[in-house]
């Protein structure tokens, strides 16, 4: 067990290297650089080559992806462009709000999506399964900068329930939170469905029918434990897409997270900022997969933990 | 506690002019320091930690400073503040972000405990308007030799505020300075907040959450305009928005040529239809509120006039083909035009209205809209190969200086300046070298207006608006008043009715 997991983290480092040089590769290659986005359009030649130079902007690629790498393998992320502070300063203020929003929006997709789910499965073509059928629908095909706004507009506007926007309160998390989930309640509730009717056709749920044991028994004990897998490897990839959801979510909500730490080193140009962004959400990304496939295990004894 | 809640769509990058001369830092320091002068809302140089000045050589401005003034940490401002708040900005490395707007400034001496002069590398005429800028507040020299790096998160200068706290990405709180020189802020507290979505802001302040949004929505400003729960405050800015023409390049060295493309243009049904009052006439090269500014008079010398337009291109040699489209020995009257979409307001719109407004007396606009970096890497680029290119300039240091001499003075074609134009003219050369080489403002200001006679004969641009600084705020906030300058957002003679 111990062997897979630390084989599983050394696996990562590689992976992140490959990120750390995409992300610089990127924004290389976009039009624009940080100095000039500074200084502003007016700035004289020798001013731009001034400031260049102190940021060590002036030097090959090469050198510059490896000077990070030498410093990111000292635990330094270095200091941002644009703003001349820690990165790890910056990203220490803005990942607990985001790991919040996900973590909110990830309760609410499993429990919501979870539970319509087992329900559509159980009374399948229902009139509840055809509703949440259309609501699936719905909340898988519409924007989340739209279904925002839309929140916003009914429950703050019109409603005065609940805050426009910005970060504090728990009423603060509702709405970010909410509208966030929406795509993977669809998603949840959907493959639940599927998963809990393919268990319930299988022989040994008939066996366990036949030999009397009672319905609720049969779907808690045989069926759902079994239909866990293929949602838990969703929900693995569903904290994912939220992450990512959060970037917009964050932004219509005015949410202080990573999201927006991210689109503000974009615009700025300022690669050492997005590359601490970048890491952090990557390293997310491989600790949720680890966490995932380590819980196969727990669900399921056929599972090996040879790796 | 009498709160003002702003809400506007970026955090700082900083709050230290050194390292943050764009708005969403400026709008929040602006209120925290102060330079020795400032500029008013009519765009006049006025006293602020400075009482009165005197020119004591060409390079050299001596100033007496406000006795008793204290910074928000217990400092004593003094002459030695104004010296270390500008070796640390000029001598630093690297040198402060505004150094490149500050011209020829050099730094200043002490002379007595109130007493400074203030040092230019040249003559440089332009230096009052220089030290107006909003961002050349004092900084306590304790504070900053005290807090290193962390000063640009917390400033300490002499204004009407002073810090309270910023929460990166959520918001940033300042409040009444009480041992203030001068009259005391009336409102207790201001709290900038970061509210990126447009429609989330305006909404915002709909619902009471907000008193004040900055960039709000430009297609609700009509609907906001007539509510009476609500004030738009505008005025002129200082940014005007044109569509240039490369006056080296063929057909664009003739003058009649130019000449009868701004004939050919309908400035004001651009403004009244796209633009939809949310700018202002350009009535020349500078906006209004620029030392130096001079009404060229464009409708009258260039009036929208199609006919005029063909007589003059007749003039030039360009006859009308088969298809209507001007030629000249078998060449056809095509011009090629860079231009960007969203870096100005209305930028691509503009555009496009102008090009259908050329082919109508004969001439073919083709337009390249590309990303606003790849058109700001070509028009600096020598030579450049286009004809004509949409741009915007601010005056940022209200000074015509700013402007005629980066723009229109033959040795500052880019990558040196900004004569994207080619423009070239002797005698424009003579008169802005003067004009920056002296003191005299009143003769300064003589020299500017002959500058810009010259030029309205010779048109390299077609000026389209002046941009408009607009602020809405919940109508129970009275005295706020919006500065041409989008930077100098005052808020201490701000206060909320009940």
């Amino acid at each position: 067990m111990l062997t897979f997991v630390v084989r599983r983290l050394l696996l990562a480092v590689p992976v992140l290297l490959g990120v750390v040089f995409v992300v610089m590769l990127t924004i290389d290659l976009l039009p624009g650089d940080a100095v000039t986005l500074m200084l502003g359009e007016h700035a004289t030649k020798d001013a731009v080559a001034v400031l260049r130079e102190h940021l060590g902007l002036d030097k090959p690629f090469a050198v510059r992806y490896l000077d990070y790498v030498t410093r990111l393998a000292r635990g330094d992320l270095g200091r941002s462009i644009q703003q001349n502070r820690p990165v790890a300063r910056e990203l220490a203020d803005a990942w607990p709000a985001t790991l919040q929003l996900t973590i909110a929006a990830l309760l609410i997709a499993a429990g919501v999506g979870i539970v319509a789910g087992i329900v559509s499965a159980v009374w399948p073509n229902s009139v509840f399964d055809a509703i949440a059928r259309l609501a699936s629908l719905f909340g898988l095909s519409m924007p989340i900068f739209w279904t925002g706004l839309v929140l916003i507009v009914v429950f703050s506007l019109w409603l005065n329930w609940l805050p426009v926007g910005g970060a504090g309160s728990l009423s603060h998390l509702v709405l970010p939170a909410v509208t966030l989930a929406l795509p993977s309640v669809a998603m949840v509730s959907r493959m639940t469905r599927s998963a809990v009717l393919d268990v319930l056709g299988e022989d040994y749920v008939r066996t366990a029918r036949a030999k009397g044991v009672g319905e609720p028994w049969v779907l808690g004990k045989h069926a759902l434990r079994n239909a866990f897998i293929p949602i838990l490897t969703l929900l693995g990839l569903q904290s994912g897409q939220l992450m990512g959801g959060a970037v917009l979510t964050e932004t219509v909500f005015a949410w202080p997270g990573l999201g927006r730490l991210m689109v503000k080193a974009i615009f700025a140009r300022d690669y050492v900022l997005l590359q601490g962004a970048v890491l952090v959400f990557a390293l997310a990304f491989v600790v949720i997969n680890l966490l995932v496939d380590l819980s196969y295990g727990l669900l399921d004894p056929r599972v090996g933990r040879q790796g | 506690m009498r709160t003002l809640t702003i809400v506007r769509p970026t955090d700082p990058v900083s709050l230290d002019p050194n390292l943050e001369t764009t708005a969403p830092g400026a709008w929040v320091y602006f209120n925290m320091l102060e330079g020795l002068l400032t500029l008013d809302e009519k765009m006049q140089v006025k006293p602020a930690l400075a009482t009165s000045y005197e020119v004591m050589s060409p390079t050299k401005v001596r100033f007496k400073l406000r006795p008793g003034v204290k910074f928000h940490d217990g400092t004593p401002f003094n002459a030695a503040a104004v010296k270390f708040t500008f070796d640390r900005a000029l001598r630093g490395t690297p040198p402060a972000r505004w150094a490149s707007l500050a011209g020829s400034l050099d730094g200043a001496e002490v002379v007595d405990d109130l007493t400074v002069d203030v040092v230019t590398k040249e003559p440089y005429g332009p230096i009052l308007r220089t030290l107006a800028m909003y961002c050349m507040g004092m900084v306590s020299p304790t504070a900053v030799q005290k807090m290193g790096a962390d000063f640009s998160r917390a400033p300490v200068g002499t204004g009407p505020f002073k810090f309270v706290e910023w929460k990166t990405n959520t918001h940033v709180i300042i409040e009444r300075n009480n041992d203030y020189w001068g009259d005391k802020a009336l409102v207790d507290r201001v709290i900038f907040k970061v509210v990126p979505e447009e429609g989330a802001r305006m909404i915002a302040l709909q619902t009471g959450d907000a008193d004040m949004v900055l960039f709000p929505s430009p297609a609700q400003l009509p609907a906001l305009r007539k509510d009476s729960k609500f004030t738009v405050h505008e005025t002129t800015g200082i940014r005007v928005v044109f569509a240039g023409l490369h006056a080296g390049l063929p057909p664009l060295d003739d003058v009649r040529v130019r000449q009868a493309l701004l004939h050919a243009v309908d400035r004001k049904a651009i403004l009244d239809n796209i633009m939809e009052g949310s700018a202002g006439p350009a009535r020349g090269v500078l906006a209004p509120g620029v030392f130096g500014y001079k009404d060229m008079q464009l409708d009258r010398l260039y009036p929208f006039d199609k006919a005029r337009a063909k007589a003059l291109l007749g003039q030039a040699g360009w006859t009308p083909g088969p298809d209507g489209m001007m030629t000249k020995g078998g060449q056809r009257l095509s011009l090629s035009w860079l231009a960007a979409r969203g870096r100005y307001p209305k930028d691509g719109e503009i555009t496009e209205a102008i090009q259908a407004m050329f082919k109508e007396v004969g001439v073919e606009a083709r337009v390249q809209v590309l990303e606003w970096a790849a058109v700001f890497q070509q028009v600096r680029a020598n030579p450049l190969n286009h004809h004509m290119f949409t741009l915007g300039w601010v005056t940022s240091n209200a000074d015509a200086d700013y402007s005629l001499y980066a723009l229109f003075h033959s040795k500052q074609v880019p990558p040196t300046g900004w004569n994207t134009s080619r423009y070239a003219n002797a005698r424009v050369d003579t008169l802005v070298e003067q004009a920056r080489r002296s003191l005299n403002q009143t003769e300064r200001e003589k020299l500017y207006a002959e500058v810009q006679d010259i030029i309205a004969k010779e048109m390299v641009w077609i000026p389209v608006y002046t941009t408009k600084e607009i602020v809405v705020t919940r109508a129970g906030v009275k005295g706020f008043q919006v500065h041409p300058v989008e930077y100098n957002l005052a808020l201490w003679k701000t206060w909320l009715e009940r």
